[in-house]
């Protein structure tokens, strides 16, 4: 067993995923971090099922896995933001959002949690300031997506 | 509402506040292909197995332009929810008789533009326009009032989303506008008017309504930055003044002062009772009649239950092979209907 394997169970996992198939998709995240515990992606992607699935705390507990292994990992840091969020733990959601807007800077839904958390906070004009940046990119994002579409028909 | 998606405080609010008032759930689905402006399925226009409501977005929605979507919708179900408490909730719909007078209609102003033309429109496409104008006339009559309707009451209601409700305002406004331009040159000249008059006087009405210094944080935005210092109304004007249907502009004024006559006096602010729902929904009824007869096309609808208008969309082959029947008598053969 391989690493590269462990990245081909991630990657059937991830299709599942997209089509709202949670179950499915677990079953190849535990394969591939059977194969490979030290795979952050892994960790990461079994997360973000368990976010969807309305499983903050144990999401919570693999991003942290995730994060032991590489720190630096922005899409961690973005999604745990919204595992905090849901379990409205503001203060630490707002952490993680920053952090993760500080090592992408593109990462809309980031600066957009940044800004929900904030606002529960009660710090208004910062919310408005990270809405705004969240804004910005979701609107690229949006003419990305229209541009796709045009060429596509 | 049970969900895993971050929700801004006001629109968290906006959604209990629906829900409460409405005795209804409401819930979100993201999906890759959905429609730009979100897609709402409720529990007033379809049978539902549970009363809860389904408000579709897409995708790559995931801060405010979600939220804005959300709040249209929630609009939207407010105001059908207390027309079918208060009242009676209807919609405009159509029959097998008001189908052939209209496309009867059509087919007379069509033989007029057709008469005046050089390069004539093969018969058969002719045939299978009138069904698919009288369609779209339908489909726009039964959104565009109330688009512009709940448009104003969000911007009101809502003005920490004005900004985004300005990118999807002008966003929508193109993708109208495009309309129809491919089929320019097929469909009767008075029907391509109407329809951009009509798009001209939601445009104009929210470009009065939406102010311009809103617009500024999008303005970072490199494909936006051409829009700098223009007033909103300054924009659309400009934009249509450029397009091919400026002949538009004469009916669409007149629209807009239907419009304005009708959508000036709304106390946007009020409470948000479900009588100030019901009043808004009672104002739609009332511009959809006026902009219905000022297009002389009002024996073309009638309003109806949802339920009757679901009907008829599942009729309507039947309805287009009878209406043509009825035109064209035994000059079609057994194969014409059916778009």
């Amino acid at each position: 067993m391989t690493v590269k394997e462990a990245a081909e169970f991630a990657k059937k996992g991830r299709a599942y995923a997209q089509r709202t198939k949670y179950k499915e998709a677990m079953a190849y995240y535990n394969k591939a971090l059977q194969i490979d515990p030290k795979y952050p992606e892994g960790w990461y992607l079994r997360a973000s099922v368990l976010v969807e699935t309305g499983k903050p705390e144990e999401a919570i507990a693999d991003f942290d896995r995730a994060l032991a292994l590489n720190q630096n990992y922005a899409d961690a840091w973005s999604k745990k933001a919204l595992a905090l969020y849901n379990l409205e733990r503001f203060n630490d959601a707002l952490l993680a959002a920053t952090r993760a807007s500080t090592l992408n800077g593109n990462d809309a839904s980031a600066w957009y949690i940044k800004g929900v958390c904030l606002d529960e906070l009660g710090r208004s004009d910062e919310a408005q300031e990270a809405y705004g940046k969240s804004l910005e990119l979701e609107i690229i994002l949006d003419m990305d997506a229209e541009r796709k579409k045009v060429r596509k028909s | 509402m049970k969900t895993e998606m971050p929700l801004s405080k006001p629109i968290r609010r906006f959604i209990s506040q629906t829900e409460e008032m409405l005795d209804t759930q409401i819930s979100l689905l993201r999906q890759p292909d959905a429609d730009p402006g979100g897609t709402l399925i409720d529990v007033y226009t379809y049978d539902m197995e549970k009363n809860v409501n389904v408000i579709i977005f897409p995708a790559q929605y995931v801060g405010l332009l979600k939220d804005f979507v959300i709040a249209k919708h929630c609009t939207n179900l407010l105001i059908k929810g207390a027309a079918h408490k208060k009242a009676k909730y209807m919609v405009c719909s159509y029959t097998e008789d008001s189908v052939y007078r209209g496309m009867r209609q059509i087919y007379l102003d069509a033989l007029k533009d057709e008469a005046k033309k050089q390069d004539k429109l093969p018969v058969n496409k002719l045939i299978q326009m009138l069904f698919i104008l009288f369609t779209h006339f339908n489909d726009d009559i039964n959104e565009l009032p109330w688009n512009a309707l709940v448009n104003a009451s969000v911007y009101h209601r809502m003005p920490k989303i004005r900004k985004t409700q300005l990118y999807h305002v002008m966003k929508e406004s193109k993708n109208d506008m495009d309309e129809m331009i491919e089929q320019e040159s097929i469909i009767p000249r008075r029907y391509f008017v109407l329809n951009k008059a009509m798009f001209y006087a939601r445009d104009m009405f929210l470009a009065k309504t939406l102010p311009a210094d809103e617009l500024m944080p999008v303005l970072n935005i490199p494909q936006m930055k051409k829009f700098n210092h223009l007033e909103v109304k300054e924009m659309l004007t400009t934009r249509w003044t450029h397009t091919a249907w400026y002949q538009s502009k004469v009916f669409g004024d007149n629209m807009l002062e239907i419009v304005d006559k009708h959508l000036d006096k709304v106390e946007w602010n009020a409470p948000p009772t479900l009588d100030h729902y019901l009043e808004l929904y009672k104002l739609g009824v009332n511009l959809t009649n006026h902009l219905i007869s000022y297009m002389t096309m009002k024996d073309w609808f009638i309003w109806e239950e949802p339920k009757h208008l679901l009907q008829a969309h599942a009729m309507k082959e039947d309805y287009e092979k009878q209406a043509l029947k009825k035109i064209f008598g035994d000059l079609l053969g057994e194969s014409w209907g059916g778009t």
